[in-house]
């Protein structure tokens, strides 16, 4: 068969070279017509695998506390790679490994949840960028996704899509996971290719609970199978993309009493302590210098015994979280092995995606949605949540979605400076990664430092494959990739560096590096602060981006970026902040801060649907879609019908006791609960029992101002009597939760109301005929904006945080 | 009730902590302190403290409430002794105070809670029950404490997790008085974060 022309996608048949006269007689078929596109010959199966919000100083295998067997398998039969960079946030991270080019230029300038007017901000990937997966699949790979997925615009992620930005639009055959950011690893809200299926019915078993990493193994083993039950020979593509090590860090206590008393010692020393291993493996250079703890991360000297203890359980169950993951990878990896594949399998794993995360503040928090939500809690307001939840000890229980001090972060990205978000530092671009493939690498158990970065994962996986990058893509002309790749390292521990300059920006913090030189300019906002005070250097007119401080180091000579050398480099300086004003507009970065523009005046225009409609099958209403109730007064409206003998159960529930609303009948009452953040929860009640029949229920909440967090007052109405209230002195201003979904006639996954928790998802034992909610306009067109405005604060702020 | 921890008995609480004594309300001043607490546990524990400290008590209440509105009293042997002067109290005030995180210029919040409880001289567990129900906020806690004004510097030490926390004095007949001092430092707690 002759080699297709692998330019242009999908692949051409070769035409029919067989003889079709009028009858069967003479005719001869060209069986090539039915065969589907194969790859080039010996083309191997490619496992990638991406852990999240994870830092460099935290897998063993790069001198972390953090037990890594399997990770470190793979190095030693593999490479490590200690100079590998990422984008210092989650979604543009993922966009440029899965396209090859600059995330910008691809339009996840942020995260998935934001979607702004600006091309490099519209979280959605232009036709002329085809996706990695879809140029394998097309190719003749077979290809799977499995766990966070984090490149669907929010306003996307319902049946109606569009379907083309959900991973089979981006040419995955197959789906497992979530399509968010974030998600519980207990009771996700699952997405299986083009539905979102909700959370699993095993969710909460007393015996056998699931949990999302063990199922990510499970159905990446199952579709292996599958394939291998169907085709021997055909090469798969399978991403591993887990939810861990991102919050809420959800994990049993066998895995984080692992490390009991591991951390006691706080994160100033554990810093020392990893610096010390890294340069035992040589990971880290002898010459390096560990760089200094920065005032935003307190010394943990200075803490009391009390927040000590509380500190330690954060980072022993994030540690126990972090070891689960590599426990599942090692599963697939295993799985491969056993099918005898393990030798034409590129296994290429990073640890991050952007450093590890320090969106929980400095106290760490019992509900990650805190931060997101503006909810600013002391560190004595922390424990008592926590223990209100049910103490240290269901830290990484489904009853909590907690998320560790930032200082741990900081900790775990060691040695370098600050993490997540930091787009100047190292300590949120660069993460470890490993490669292991026994038929392509020459030295196992090599160490490589070479300068690379995320967009060269795709480059190098089609030179390996040796699938050209196409063209044309469904006739679009193609963006050539932006990464290079670095194919040769594999057998070449001196191979040429071929990733010489490469820009970064996140939220403003931004780098240009060149030929050894990194010049940082970082915001002097702490990444955790979005106060009025924190923004107002920020706005329009009053920054100006090239007077932030410029730090320049060379990393040839300075591994952690310990010397700051601008002074020295002026000219250096001057050169590289002119290089990213070139790289920034070619890549679409423009303008710097696009992220922040709703804190700054620029929203979309107003959405003026007042009424949504929800029939009584509805379920699993993604986190992002669910009606704009925040900041405002609206109502909740059903018509029923109730048996009789009368009906109970969920009429209309958002998320759960973290955060959500629920409007149930319980002991033949209507009542209403909502949960602001899990900090307060108001639950009020009818004083009469609710009639048989056709049945009209409502509950009004009048809020009392436009303003986040507004308090209101709340009534409950049968058949249009009044029939109880209450008031609520704050509502939720931004998003209840970042995972889980409203449903109608049930509360799916965690509850809302506790008091129903062991009847879950408490169906309603009548009929829902449908559920409406009444946006209640404001009484003015500035109000009305203003609540608008602060919809989209919440956006980017979740954007932050995801 | 009383309000010792499981493997704890009042034998072991210092000397001074629970020492029962006739209640001179009616001739000299007595403070009332009201804390409030995101756990119950939180208030409990203040309320050790106060005993580990040896601060003389004239009573104390712990009360809280679950998430799934199970109310929980905890009274010290001393005011069930003393149940018929006026140290069945309940009331509470949570004053978290909620800073915006983001920029608006309405703010995110200001006072939460508001739920002024209303002093009873009802002292029996049931009916201080029945009034936290509607009183305390889901998962919440109040701890309150009645002591003599050489006790105040003591018990101010000991309460240490309190979120918000507030002291008034009453002075004369011991019902109304304590009353109105329990109204007056819920007053204030409201004002403080307002």
């Amino acid at each position: 068969m002759a080699e297709p022309d692998r330019t242009s996608l999908p692949l051409q048949p070769a035409p029919f070279t067989g003889t079709a006269n009028r009858t069967l007689q003479g005719s001869e078929p060209d069986w090539e017509l039915i065969h589907h596109p194969r790859p080039p010959e010996g083309a191997p199966n490619v496992l990638l695998v991406l852990i999240d919000d994870a830092g460099f100083g935290n897998p063993s295998t790069f001198g972390g506390p953090i037990q890594t067997p399997n990770y470190t398998q793979m190095a030693e039969a593999g490479l490590r790679y200690n100079r590998f960079h990422v984008t210092a946030l989650c979604s543009p991270t993922r966009a440029a490994l899965l396209t090859g080019r600059n995330n910008h230029a691809v339009g996840f300038g942020s995260v998935g949840e934001f979607s702004s007017g600006f091309p490099g901000y519209t979280a959605m990937v232009p036709p002329e960028c085809a996706p990695l997966p879809r140029i394998l699949r097309d190719n003749g790979y077979a290809t799977a996704a499995f766990g966070k997925w984090h490149l669907t615009p929010d306003g996307d992620q319902g049946p109606a899509g569009p379907l083309a930005r959900w991973p089979n639009g981006w040419g995955f055959d197959y789906f497992y996971g979530f399509l968010g950011g974030d998600s519980g690893q207990w009771d996700p809200l699952l997405a299986e290719n083009q539905k979102i299926i909700g959370t699993p019915a095993d969710y909460g078993d007393e015996d056998d609970p699931y949990y999302l990493p063990d199922a990510m193994a499970d159905k990446t083993i199952e579709w292996l199978h599958g394939v291998r039950a169907q085709e021997a020979d055909k090469p798969f593509f399978a991403y591993f993309s887990t939810g861990c090590s991102h919050a809420p860090h959800h994990v049993a206590s066998e895995w984080a009493d692992r490390y009991k008393g591991a951390f006691d010692g706080g994160w100033d020393r554990l810093r020392e302590q990893v610096f010390e291993r890294q340069k035992a493996l040589g990971v880290v250079p002898e010459e390096a210098e560990l760089t200094a703890r920065d005032d935003a991360f307190p010394a943990w000297d200075s803490l009391s015994p009390r927040l000590q203890a509380f500190y330690a359980r954060q980072m022993e169950v994030y540690a126990g979280y972090s070891e689960n993951a590599d426990h599942n990878v090692g599963r697939v990896i295993d799985a491969i092995e056993e099918l005898g594949e393990i030798d034409n399998t590129i296994v290429i794993w990073i640890w991050g995606d952007n450093g590890a995360s320090l969106e929980g503040t400095v106290t760490g928090s019992f509900n990650e949605m805190t931060m997101q939500n503006g909810v600013p809690l002391t560190d004595e307001m922390q424990l008592q949540l926590a223990e209100r939840y049910g103490g240290a000890e269901s830290w990484g229980m489904p009853i909590m979605d907690p998320h560790y001090s930032a200082a741990w972060a900081w900790a775990g990205n060691t040695p370098f400076k600050w993490g997540k978000q930091v787009g100047s530092h190292l300590g949120g671009t660069r993460n470890p990664m490993v490669i292991h493939w026994p038929e392509g690498i020459g030295d196992p158990g090599g160490l490589r430092s070479q300068f690379l970065h995320v967009t060269d994962v795709g480059p190098t996986i089609l030179d390996i494959t040796r699938i050209p990058a196409p063209s044309r893509v469904d006739g679009v002309p193609q963006e050539p990739l932006h990464g290079f790749t670095f194919a040769d390292t594999l057998t070449d521990q001196d191979a040429p560096e071929r990733h010489t300059q490469q820009y970064f920006e996140t939220i403003g913090n931004r780098a240009m590096y060149r030929d050894g030189w990194w010049l940082a300019m970082r915001t002097p906002r702490i990444p955790w602060v979005l106060t009025p005070e924190a923004l107002k250097p920020y706005a329009p007119g009053v920054w100006d981006p090239d007077a932030d401080p410029a730090e320049l180091y060379y990393l040839p000579d300075d591994f952690t970026q310990a010397h700051d050398l601008a002074a020295e480099h002026p000219e250096k300086v001057t050169e590289l902040k002119k290089l990213f004003w070139e790289e920034a507009e070619k890549y679409q970065v423009l303008p710097l801060l696009a992220t922040l523009s709703a804190f700054f005046g620029m929203t979309p225009p107003l959405d003026h649907r007042d009424r949504m409609e929800f029939r009584g099958d509805v379920q699993n209403v993604a986190p992002g879609m669910i009606p704009r109730i925040y900041n405002r007064s609206y109502a909740i409206s059903a018509d029923l019908v109730v048996p009789d003998g009368g009906a109970e159960g969920v009429i209309v529930a958002e998320a759960d006791h973290l955060g959500g609303f629920s409007l149930f009948v319980d002991a033949g009452r209507l009542t209403h609960t909502y949960s602001m953040m899990g900090v307060f929860v108001y639950r009020q009640m009818a004083d009469v029992p609710l009639p048989t029949g056709e049945v009209s229920v409502r509950m009004e909440f009048a809020a009392d101002a436009a303003k986040p967090a507004t308090g209101g007052d709340v009534t409950l109405f049968v058949n249009d009597e009044k029939v109880g209230g209450g008031r609520m002195d704050h509502s939720v201003p931004m998003r209840f939760s970042a995972y889980s979904g409203m449903d109608i006639g049930r509360d799916n996954g965690g509850v809302v109301d506790l008091s129903y928790a062991d009847r879950r998802p408490f169906a309603f034992t009548g009929t829902i005929r449908k559920v409406v909610f009444d946006l209640h306009p404001h009484a003015s067109d500035e109000d009305e904006q203003a609540v608008h405005t602060v919809a989209h604060h919440a956006n980017a702020a979740h954007g932050l945080s995801a | 009730m009383n309000l010792t921890t499981p493997g704890r008995t009042m034998l072991s609480l210092p000397a001074q902590g629970l020492r029962v004594l006739s209640l001179p309300f009616d001739h000299e001043t007595t403070e009332v302190l009201i804390g409030s607490y995101l756990s119950t546990e939180a208030a409990h524990e203040d309320y050790r403290s106060a005993l580990d400290a040896g601060v003389y008590l004239h009573g104390a209440i712990v009360v809280g409430k679950d998430l799934s509105g199970e109310v929980s009293v905890d009274l010290s042997d001393h005011m069930v002794k003393e149940a018929a002067q006026g140290l069945g109290t309940l009331g509470f005030l949570s004053g978290l105070l909620f800073l915006p995180l983001l920029p608006v210029a309405t703010g995110v919040g200001a006072t939460m809670g508001g739920v002024v409880g209303e002093v009873m001289h009802v002292l029996a567990g049931s009916k201080v029950k029945g009034q936290a129900a509607s009183a305390i906020p889901l998962g919440c806690a109040a701890l309150i404490l009645a002591y003599p004004p050489d006790s105040a510097d003591g018990v101010d030490a000991a309460v240490r997790r309190a979120i918000s926390k507030v002291t008034a004095e009453a002075e004369g007949h011991h019902v109304q008085a304590l009353r109105n001092a329990l109204a007056e430092a819920q007053l204030e707690l409201s004002t403080a974060s307002a």
